[in-house]
């Protein structure tokens, strides 16, 4: 049990996250559909920065002799700075999209075509491969917190919550789901976020009441840009051992999904990004799964092909979208660009 | 606002160039460092450039990849690093092509690299993986006066191709046998090309028969996770590390990790855990901390024996057949100069090692492809297929 809420945690935070990131653009009225060009990008950035932040004597140091509070810093510190490039990245959507006002799902497809290409030419000229890892070590020996790092026996028994919450987690988890929870509470409850919404649905009336709807487009954009490159990170560093490739398995694409099925509402995200989650994590590691502890793998023991729960997060999503989908509401404006002269 | 974003981008582009200068500048060094100090101690493959600048645009030595990366630490590398060690030892150009199309790469893909090689001007051409076999042939054929040299393959009657392959079922065997004499009693074997490549299906059959062979010898029985999964582009992947987690959760104790860079996911999924790891084809104990032993093979040392061969006259020896490598040539075995087992010595291996030379151990040889093994008796091993 502790291991699959875990698995699914892992999975669904960075979902999470780049799904509030594409919120964010779309109540300000642009359509993020970069998001998985800017995970790829937000994952090299965070990367790379770690393999530069590796050789450097303080954390080389901390490494070795365990000193695992300098490694959370590190951590942080990677987070922030994907997220900035993540960021600056985002810019060229929305220059395009406020400032020449072109077609945004054309700009954000060039986006998603060109991180990728970018991203592994990088690779290339820094590594010679294709992927780029860690110096030395791996994500879990760095970053991981697990009861060896906080000095506790690998037998002691910790209880459910602690070995839920403390054992083999990433801080990086708990920091987006704090996140998480500060910019919803922004985008709802402040005056910001009010007018970063009213730019989504009604740009004329907003610039009416002297909002400056080019300069909430652009910051929704960024913000957006933000998360989605910090999410990339999260998603390299937790699920994919700090590693990048130029992909990161769709989850920009998923996030939008999972945007959509949440109905661009933050409470009904974080459930949908759980299930999907939840059934990502079934179809790795279905046949190591015990629900209440008897030892009886019951869903490898009902002999269904492994390749159907392989299916499962997909076929999930598909199902899912085709029934809430006409229900959910986009916001009004999005994709439209704004003109003064319209009203 | 836009002169601002100009500016902004501008630094973007800045910040590119300048990582790319930050890669580029020791690379750039290390050729004058060469020159300076013209091998004078030992050679080391890693310090060898993989890519050199030849004075006449023409490349003699040349190695075509397998699927998986060059620098997977493995198979791949450890094939190059034996190219590039006899290259620069006897002042040879060398060049490594990969086939276009990463890990769907064609039969065209390869030919056309065996062919960019020898219209490169390669005599000698290294071709790492058996999934080569067609387009080699069809290479080999047309090129008739330029050598091939089929690592993890077999003679194909052509004059020019000569197969090297390897008894991985030795080493591998070593490697089981090692795991449960140390105490383990949970192990797990993830192989890579989906349980139709015939080195790694060798390695696991082996592995297996190792460990049924030492729980016999204990008087115990053990248990044996078995699984082609996730493996079948050599690659890692956060699901193959999902699935290492969840068995090392379930209490499996160590994971031959018997697959290129399947390796980087496995030893993550063991340092999430605290559990272990075997590696593969190469001493892996310098990759991560989780590493207690690595079933090798002899492939830097084989590519090298193999390319003198092609240069010193001998080339009917290997050329037009297969030649199979193992104990007894020096080819297989556990790495003795980073021992960490406790519950098995290197005396005791060295012992076993005789034994397999003279024939006194038998191991079974066959290629069994994906789950299903059949042909040993395993007495003492209860084999989980996933």
């Amino acid at each position: 049990m502790t291991f699959l809420i875990q698995k699914t945690l892992l999975s669904a935070v960075p979902l999470m996250i780049v799904a509030l990131a594409g919120v964010f653009a779309e109540r300000s009225g642009i359509i993020n559909l970069a998001l998985e060009g800017i995970m790829i990008f937000g994952a090299f950035i965070g990367v790379a920065f770690v393999r530069m932040m590796q050789v450097v004597p303080v954390f080389a140091e901390a490494a070795r002799a365990g000193a695992w509070g300098t490694l959370q810093w590190l951590e942080i510190l990677t987070m922030l700075v994907a997220g900035l490039m993540g960021a600056v990245f985002s810019l060229l959507l929305s220059f395009a999209s406020v400032n020449l006002r072109a077609d945004q799902t054309i700009g954000g497809t060039a986006l998603n075509l060109l991180a990728p290409a970018l991203v592994l030419f990088l690779i290339r000229v820094m590594a010679n491969q294709n992927t780029l890892q860690m110096v030395t070590g791996d994500a879990a020996s760095w970053f991981m917190i697990k009861k060896s790092t906080l000095g506790i026996d690998k037998n002691a028994d910790i209880g459910f919550l602690g070995e839920t919450l403390l054992n083999k987690v990433y801080l990086a988890t708990y920091v987006c789901i704090l996140i998480y929870i500060i910019l919803s509470i922004i985008l709802y409850k402040t005056k910001f976020g009010l007018r970063l919404r009213s730019c989504g649905e009604n740009p004329q009336a907003a610039d009416s009441l002297g909002i400056n709807v080019h300069r909430m487009r652009y910051t929704g954009t960024t913000i957006s840009g933000f998360l989605a490159g910090m999410g990339g990170f999260v998603y390299s560093l937790t699920t994919a051992n700090c590693t990048a490739n130029g992909d990161v398995a769709g989850f920009g694409f998923l996030a939008l999904a999972v945007m959509i099925f949440g109905n661009w509402t933050p409470l009904n995200i974080a459930g949908a990004s759980l299930l999907f989650g939840l059934f990502r994590s079934i179809a790795a590691a279905y046949s190591s799964i015990d629900i209440n502890g008897d030892g009886v793998f019951a869903l490898a023991e009902i002999g269904v092909s492994p390749h159907f729960y392989r299916m499962l997060p997909y076929l999930i999503t598909l199902i899912v979208l085709s029934f809430t989908s006409k229900n959910s509401r986009a916001p009004k404006a999005e994709g439209i660009p704004y003109d003064k002269g319209m009203r | 606002m836009k002169k601002f974003l100009a500016l902004i981008l501008a630094l973007c582009m800045v910040f590119a160039l300048a990582a790319c200068g930050q890669a580029a500048a020791p690379a750039a060094a290390a050729p004058a460092e060469e020159a300076a100090a013209p091998a004078a101690e030992a050679l080391v493959a890693d310090d060898i450039e993989d890519s050199m600048t030849s004075a006449d645009g023409k490349y003699e030595v040349a190695f075509v990849t397998d699927i998986g990366q060059l620098k997977d630490k493995s198979f791949n590398q450890s094939t190059y690093d034996g190219v590039k060690l006899y290259a620069a030892a006897n002042g040879l150009s060398y060049k490594y092509y990969q086939p276009a199309n990463g890990d769907q790469a064609t039969d065209d893909d390869r030919y056309d690299a065996m062919k960019a090689a020898a219209e490169g001007g390669a005599k000698v051409v290294v071709c790492a993986g058996f999934l080569q076999d067609a387009a080699l042939e069809k290479a080999a054929a047309e090129f008739t006066d330029v050598k091939f040299i089929f690592i993890d393959g077999w003679g194909t009657g052509l004059a020019n191709i000569a197969g090297i392959a390897f008894k991985e079922q030795e080493c591998g065997y070593f490697a089981g046998y090692a795991a449960v004499k140390d105490g383990y009693e949970k192990l797990g074997f993830m192989g890579g090309g989906g349980g139709t490549n015939p080195a790694c299906c060798r390695y696991g059959y082996g592995f297996v028969q190792g460990a049924n062979a030492a729980a016999a010898e204990l008087g115990k029985t053990v248990d044996i996770n078995y699984s082609w999964q996730y493996g079948s582009s050599f690659s890692a992947s956060p699901e193959l590390q999902t699935m290492a987690s969840g068995w090392y959760n379930n209490g499996t104790e160590v994971i031959f990790a018997c697959g290129g860079t399947m390796f980087t996911s496995i030893a993550a999924a063991a340092s999430e855990n605290d559990a272990k790891v075997i590696g593969v084809d190469v001493d892996q104990s310098y990759e991560s901390p989780a590493v207690i032993t690595s079933a090798l093979k002899g492939i830097s040392a084989a590519t090298q024996w193999a390319i003198a061969k092609a240069y010193d006259g001998t080339w009917d020896e290997i050329g037009g057949v297969g030649t199979s490598l193992g104990a007894a040539e020096d080819a297989t075995g556990l790495p003795v100069d980073t021992w960490s087992l406790t519950g098995y010595s290197v005396e005791e291996y060295q012992q076993q090692l005789a034994d397999v030379v003279s024939g006194a151990i038998a191991i079974d040889d066959q290629v069994i492809e994906g789950d299903g093994i059949t042909g040993v008796e395993l007495s003492n091993v209860n084999l989980h297929y996933e």
